[in-house]
Parts: C-alpha cells; structure tokens; sequence
C-alpha cells in the first residue's frame, strides 16, 4: 500500500480518527440527545473509533467551539441532572456534507486498495 | 461521611494528574473538560457492581492516560490559534506604549496589546480589566515622568551678547514635591510590572462554564 505511511505509525491512525469521529459523534447525536458518557461508551464499545473514553471530552468541546452541538442540564430519570448534548443546525448541515463526502473518500479509497491488491 | 475512600483519594490522584496534564490548555476549556470527566467518573462509579480498587482502576484505565486526553485538547487550541499571539500581549501592555514618548502615533503597540488580549479565550474578564486599565499606557507613564520630571523647569535666553537678555522659562510635568513624586514614580513602575506577572502567570483554576 504505496499511498500510506508505513507500519502502525499511531499518528495516522490519530489523524484519521480525529476527522472521522468528531462526524461519528455528530451522526449518534442526529438520532437525538446523549450525555457525554453515553456518547463514550458507545463510541468505545464500537472499537478503535476513540483512544480512550476520556478523549471525547476535549473533542467534544471543540464541536461546541465550532457550534456544532450544544448543552442543556436536565433531570434524568436515574440519578443527578445531567448534560445533554443536542445537534444544531450548523451541526447538521456539518454532517451531511460530511457523509457526502466520505462516501466518495470511501470508495476511491476501497477502489485503490483493490487495485493494490489485485496487482 | 468525612472521610475519603481508597476509592475517593484514587479518582482524586488521576484528576490531579489529569489536571496538570490539561495545564497548557486555557482555563475556559481545561475547567469544562475536568468537570466532564469528573461527571463520568460519577456515572461510571454508580454503574459498578464491586467497587473496589481493581474496577476502579479498570474505570480510569478506560477513561484513559491523562496524556493523551491532553494531546486530543491540543486540538482544541488549534481552532483558537492565538497562543502565540498571547504570548506577546504582556510586552506590548508593558512596553508598546514608550516609542510613544517621541512621537505619539508610535505608542499603538499598546492599544494593539489591549485588542489582542480581550480577544484571547486564555484570561477572564477581570484579567482583562486588570491588563488594560493598570496602567494604560504600561510603563509610559513612568518614562514619561522620568525623561521630563515633575516641576522640572526649563529656560531658554534670547538675545546676543551686548543686548538685553530675556530669559523665558516653562514648566513641564505635574507641579510635584519631591515627597509625592517619589512614591508616584515607584508606583508607575510597580503597577505595570505587576499586571504583567499577573498575566504571564499559569492559566487558573476557574468555574467557567461556556454554554
């Protein structure tokens, strides 16, 4: 595979997930309303998405910088009030273009590792 | 209950841990970030059937090394992308007033610092008010006292030899016995070398919460 940097050099792998998670999160919040460690675990139990659970909050806080997602408090059935995180519009529009986008990146990708490897 | 659990003081050691990590990180976020993953731990905590030092250990591990939360909010300062701008506010507060003191239009280094500051996301508003209203100018105010001090009289003769001479003479600076010129200098001085200690110092520790 010409086209990548070779081995498992994890700054690849850092990259790529920093884009493609961020929309991950944005994708989970357009079913509706999560707290961040529902957004954690799920994100952690899908497998090698996320380094650990605690790296969703710095990126979590960037998305609210760019006004892509929002906060409420509010009461949970079970247990303290928690902080809910909602899309905004911004935030939609974000996703969209993105699944646009990466069903394109998808397939010229899946189109070079095919030639790669039948060749 | 008053005392802390093995528990407690473990959570208590990995936030600490997580918080000098986050410590170049501006507050506005870090404070956010540390409250977020102090929420966790709680939901996390209430979540386990056995709590005891494995699974609390197993719940941080899962949270992860403080390290690596920090690189991922790296990212956040990219977005921000002044932190080398923040680096010059200080001297520009300091000393970008000065050149001033030839010639007035030369002194905007000041007002350029002020601008750079209220729009930095690293200091809170009373760092802010701190930063431009001790002093305006920074240390102009001391120079200017000092290359024209206060009650300093100056006099200029006209006239040649063999006429009469006329002798005009003019005040400049603030009328000041020297008692009272004294202390004022050492303040002009003191003042704008303490805000910008205060502002070079490490980010704080706030509540700021920013939704």
């Amino acid at each position: 595979m010409r086209c990548m940097v070779p081995g498992n050099d994890p700054a690849w792998l850092a990259q790529l997930r920093r884009g493609s998670v961020e929309h991950c999160v944005l994708a989970l919040l357009s079913q509706g309303e999560r707290y961040g460690f529902d957004l954690a675990r799920t994100l952690a139990d899908a497998g090698g998405l996320i380094a650990s659970e605690g790296t969703i909050y710095p990126l979590l806080a960037r998305l609210r910088r760019n006004g892509l997602v929002e906060t409420t408090w509010r009461e949970s059935s079970e247990g303290p009030p928690r902080r809910y995180y909602r899309l905004t519009e911004d935030g939609a529009l974000a996703l969209s273009e993105f699944i646009h986008e990466w069903k394109r990146f998808q397939i010229a990708v899946n189109s070079i590792l095919e030639q790669d490897s039948a060749a | 209950m008053t005392t802390r659990s093995a528990s407690d003081l473990a959570i208590d050691r990995y936030l600490a841990e997580l918080d000098s990590a986050l410590r170049a990180v501006p507050a506005f976020h870090r404070n956010r970030i540390l409250e977020e993953i102090r929420e966790h731990i709680g939901e996390g905590r209430a979540l386990l059937d056995v709590e005891d030092e494995s699974s609390i250990g197993a719940l941080l591990a899962r949270i992860g090394d403080p390290k690596t939360i920090a690189a991922e909010a790296g990212a956040v300062d990219e977005v921000v992308g002044s932190r080398g701008r923040d680096a010059w506010v200080p001297w520009l507060l300091l000393l970008g007033a000065i050149p001033g003191v030839v010639f007035w239009l030369l002194g905007v280094g000041w007002i350029l610092g002020v601008g750079f500051l209220w729009t930095s996301v690293r200091w809170r508003l009373s760092d802010k008010l701190i930063g431009t209203l001790v002093l305006p100018g920074g240390l102009l105010a001391f120079v200017l006292l000092l290359v024209r001090p206060a009650g300093a009289t100056v006099c200029a003769s006209h006239g040649g030899p063999g006429v009469s001479t006329v002798t005009h003479c003019t005040s400049s600076g603030l009328m000041l016995a020297p008692e009272v010129g004294l202390p004022l200098l050492i303040v002009l001085l003191v003042a704008p070398v303490f805000t910008i200690m205060w502002l070079r110092r490490n980010p704080h520790s706030t509540s700021v919460s920013d939704t």
